[in-house]
């Protein structure tokens, strides 16, 4: 538990660029791509043109489902207790290990996973006391809840995949193996287009693109702010990720808003090519050595392909930075998550010195734990 | 301690207290730290009348860090003073005066004559005129005093006297506080007002059906006179929860007090036995702040009810509760003594009234797993925590699911936490405003549950027991809360 805790957060933290870079990364080596996982890297050279995603039907989160399924009180409390047991059991082991969650966490995830998988939430306080046998509706068999918490704690299963959802800003998302789960750092970032789209109401009423959209988080935070003209174009070479923010686009019915395409990063943008006046990503950004060695419900759960940003973890951000100028129109605005201090770094002073059509205003914007973590700017 | 209090009139027109301590003694009037602490606990009854803090709190090892040197507490006094030197003085009345007259039979009769003759009380079902009026005017005089009658006509002298002033609007928030409040204390006394007119006007008709030797309009008199009996009797229950914020949703805070395991599992069972009585009540509950204890129970937590009267009633549950039993986690089975606090906070409905925040003050902070974050890290730990920097009032949450909502949630405690201790410093300043139940009983010990060596519950206020606690930990405790709220009201012959 030593290096969990509250980070104090100065409001007005974003500094702005420039600072002094004390980058070691060369740029070289970093035009250098990595080795895309075959199947993708094959997709990524045959998929061109943008299409509709048909594939794969997406999994409907456990709260959404229909309460098809009964317990009494007295067999769900049994669970309940077991699977706390459980969860007390792992103490501090996976901190230790690699920071992953610990008891309180794991008992918190448990109530959680109950009051999604009962049909009334109301019952979910009775079960300390009620000993009885009444019925209670389950939008999942007792036995699968049985066998969800034991992934959940041996396998290390990402609660969000369990439950199938994820709670990101005022949104609960839909989410499944294949698909990265949103992070709140990532939050920030429909705030910071917020913002700009309120200074500059042009920008709000016009296209902006979601590059590796994965669930669909960004562009639906966007979606949802942007005015009656605006719409959001947002992209995934994943054909799973594509269906699932497809889906979490009709659940919030923006689909007039946002149009989900498949294909790899401005390839599916052929006909808005200098048309945006946004363009935000959060495209993979781990550098590949370090993928072994993260945490078990993110190395062990979530796709590669959304996680490994190649050597240096900057191959994709590279690739955005460089096509931003051809997409964005003057004036456009751009927001990059990436991986820290350096990548930030090495960023705006590529963007704002490296490039010949050149960006201003780039800055470097902090995130709620105090890390630079984004790059900002406008296309000249 | 010989600082003095720098008061700031700020645009909102709200004061901001300045001196820390005063500031730390307004907060742990609103909810005191049961942690430990070295200093003595503060001696501040000549604040109110009444002590705030009773000996019981030296058992818990004081609640509060600081003591508050008797210089302040002067200060205070004078301030409140000079408060009320601007306020116009009462008797200077305009548009409330009338209502205050009162209603009276054509022979002079009046509710307080009623209750004096001391006419016998019949069973319903018997038709006695007599009987049922005494029953009525029993019951106006008790929903009188609950109103806190007398309180209320002075506020009333005193709004009118604000409503008529010249410059009342030149600030319009605080002119449409003030006319709201006197619109809903002068519908509170009509409607009473108006059940004395009814009673009279019965009885003169019944009077006068005798005089005409009408036995159907006798009959039909005394009918109305039954059915007044109800309704009146009826709304003596309502009248408990008068208060200005009785109607609000309201937050539980339940805190440990010092002992360790078995004080934590006896904090659990306290908030367990609130979200069960709020669920028979019908109430929503959420949890929004849990802190669990290493081994069992928790060393706080905070729910959230939503509902009408929510506030009116948990109100009541302000204070110490102790617990004996042998507890579960001594393998040596000897007896404990355990004790966990409860305050209880209202949600005020009334934007206007709320305390101005100014974002500037507040220091986010947030939960967050060590290392590189972002992509590195799937947690779904989102805690978020803010601090208001100038009062110290902080409020933390970490039961919703996302970041962006457990933000929203903490703001809602401490807009609320803030807005408490606003009502608290008002109350301070204005010698006119009646004390609220919770400034006055905070910090008391106010119930044992004895499960061991006997079975017994025991308001140590109404001493109103029952010998059977776990119908009371499950949730059964309206009994306890109305007994309260009427012994409080109905005792202090002030109200009348
Ligand atoms: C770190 S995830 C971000 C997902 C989502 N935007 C979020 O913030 O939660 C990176 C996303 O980029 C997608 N991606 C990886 N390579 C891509 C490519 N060549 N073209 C388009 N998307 C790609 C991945 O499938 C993944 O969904």
């Amino acid at each position: 538990m030593i290096c969990r805790g509250f980070v104090v957060l100065e409001r007005e933290m974003n500094s702005s660029f420039p600072r002094a870079i004390r980058s070691t990364i060369s740029p070289s080596s970093l035009v250098f791509k990595r080795p895309k996982p075959p199947f993708f890297a094959a997709l990524s050279r045959s998929i061109s043109v943008s299409s509709m995603p048909t594939s794969p039907n997406p999994q409907i989160p456990l709260f959404l489902r229909p309460p098809k399924f009964s317990s009494t009180l007295s067999d769900l409390q049994k669970w309940q207790e077991w699977a706390k047991s459980i969860a007390l059991s792992v103490g501090s082991k996976f901190v230790d290990i690699d920071n992953g969650p610990d008891t309180i966490l794991l008992c918190r995830e448990l109530k959680w996973l109950l009051e999604d998988a009962v049909e009334d939430k109301s019952t979910v306080p009775e079960l300390g006391s009620a000993k009885n046998g009444r019925l209670v509706r389950l939008k999942a068999d007792i036995e699968e809840l049985y066998v969800l918490w034991k992934q959940r704690i041996e396998e290390r299963r990402p609660f969000q995949y369990i439950v199938g959802c994820e709670h990101w800003r005022d949104l609960i998302l839909s989410v499944q193996e294949g698909v990265l789960i949103p992070r709140p750092e990532t939050e920030l970032i429909v705030d910071l287009v917020g913002e700009v789209v309120l200074e500059n109401k042009g920008l709000g009423d016009g296209i902006w693109a979601d590059l590796g959209t994965g669930s669909g988080a960004i562009a639906i935070g966007i979606g949802r702010i942007l005015g009656s003209g605006g719409k959001v174009i947002a992209t995934d070479l994943s054909p799973v990720a594509a269906s699932v923010a497809a889906y979490n686009v009709e659940r919030y019915e923006l689909q007039d808003k946002v149009e989900i395409r498949q294909g790899s990063w401005f390839e599916p943008l052929d006909d808005v090519k200098g048309a945006l006046v946004g363009l935000v990503s959060n495209p993979p950004y781990i550098p590949s050595h370090l993928i072994l060695g993260l945490q078990a419900e993110v190395g062990k759960h979530e796709p590669r392909l959304a996680l490994d940003g190649g050597e240096n973890g900057m191959d994709d951000l590279l690739h955005l930075c460089k096509g931003a100028a051809l997409m964005l129109k003057p004036g456009g605005f751009f927001a990059f998550e990436t991986n820290g201090e350096k990548q930030c770094e090495f960023l705006a002073d590529f963007l704002t010195n490296k490039l010949e059509t050149s960006f201003h205003n780039v800055k470097v914007v902090y995130d709620f734990a105090g890390i630079q973590r984004f790059v900002t700017g406008f296309h000249n | 301690m010989g600082n003095f209090i720098a008061m700031r009139r700020s645009t909102d027109g709200s004061l901001h207290l300045r001196n820390p301590a005063i500031r730390t003694y307004l907060v742990s009037l609103l909810f005191s730290s049961l942690s430990e602490s070295h200093n003595k606990p503060p001696n501040i009854s000549h604040l109110n009348s009444q002590p705030v803090i009773g000996s019981s709190f030296r058992v818990l090892q004081s609640f509060s860090r600081f003591s508050c040197s008797s210089f302040e507490v002067e200060t205070i006094k004078k301030l409140a003073c000079f408060h009320h030197f601007f306020v116009p003085p009462s008797g200077v009345h305009w548009f409330s005066s009338q209502a205050v007259i009162e209603p009276k039979t054509s022979d002079g009769l009046t509710v307080d004559n009623i209750v004096a003759r001391r006419w016998t009380i019949l069973d319903e079902s018997e038709s006695d005129w007599k009987s049922h009026a005494a029953a009525i005017a029993q019951s106006i005089q008790l929903i009188k005093k609950r109103l806190q009658w007398k309180k209320m006509v002075i506020r009333l002298e005193m709004l009118s006297a604000e409503l008529n002033r010249s410059d009342l609007w030149d600030d319009p928030v605080h002119a449409g506080k003030i006319s709201r409040e006197h619109g809903s204390l002068m519908g509170k006394m009509k409607e009473v007002n108006g059940f004395e007119q009814e009673l009279f006007e019965h009885i003169d008709m019944l009077k006068l059906a005798r005089e005409e030797n009408d036995g159907e309009l006798e009959s039909e008199s005394i009918r109305a006179l039954l059915r007044m009996r109800r309704s009146t009797k009826e709304k003596e229950l309502q009248a408990l929860l008068s208060g200005e914020q009785d109607s609000c949703s309201c937050f539980i805070e339940v805190q440990a007090g010092a002992g360790g395991t078995e004080s934590m599992d006896w904090a659990a069972m306290v908030m367990q036995m609130y979200k069960s009585w709020a669920q028979h009540r019908g109430y929503g509950v959420t949890v929004v702040d849990e802190m669990p204890g290493e081994i069992a129970g928790i060393k706080r937590a905070t729910i959230k009810l939503d509902g009408e009267y929510a506030f009116g009633y948990a109100k009541a549950e302000v204070g110490v509760h102790r617990l004996v039993r042998i507890s579960p986690f001594d393998s040596g089975k000897r007896r404990h003594t355990s004790f966990a606090a409860v305050a209880v906070i209202p949600i005020l409905g009334d934007v206007s009234s709320r305390f101005q925040i100014n974002e500037s003050d507040l220091r986010i902070e947030r939960f967050r797993a060590g290392g590189a974050g972002g992509q590195h890290v799937n947690t779904t730990e989102s805690a978020v925590r803010i601090v208001h920097i100038p009062t110290g009032v902080t409020a933390t949450c970490q039961n919703e699911r996302s970041q962006h909502q457990n933000k929203a949630m903490a703001m809602a405690v401490l807009q609320s936490r803030l807005d408490q201790l606003e009502m608290a410093r008002q109350a301070q300043l204005n010698a006119q405003h009646t004390q609220s139940l919770t400034e006055i009983s905070w910090g008391n010990q106010i119930r044992t549950y004895v499960l061991h060596p006997y079975q017994m519950v025991k308001d140590l206020r109404t001493n109103y027991e029952v010998s059977d606690p776990d119908s009371v930990l499950d949730g059964d405790l309206d009994s306890f809360i109305l007994s309260f709220l009427s012994s409080s009201l109905d005792k202090d012959e002030d109200n009348l």
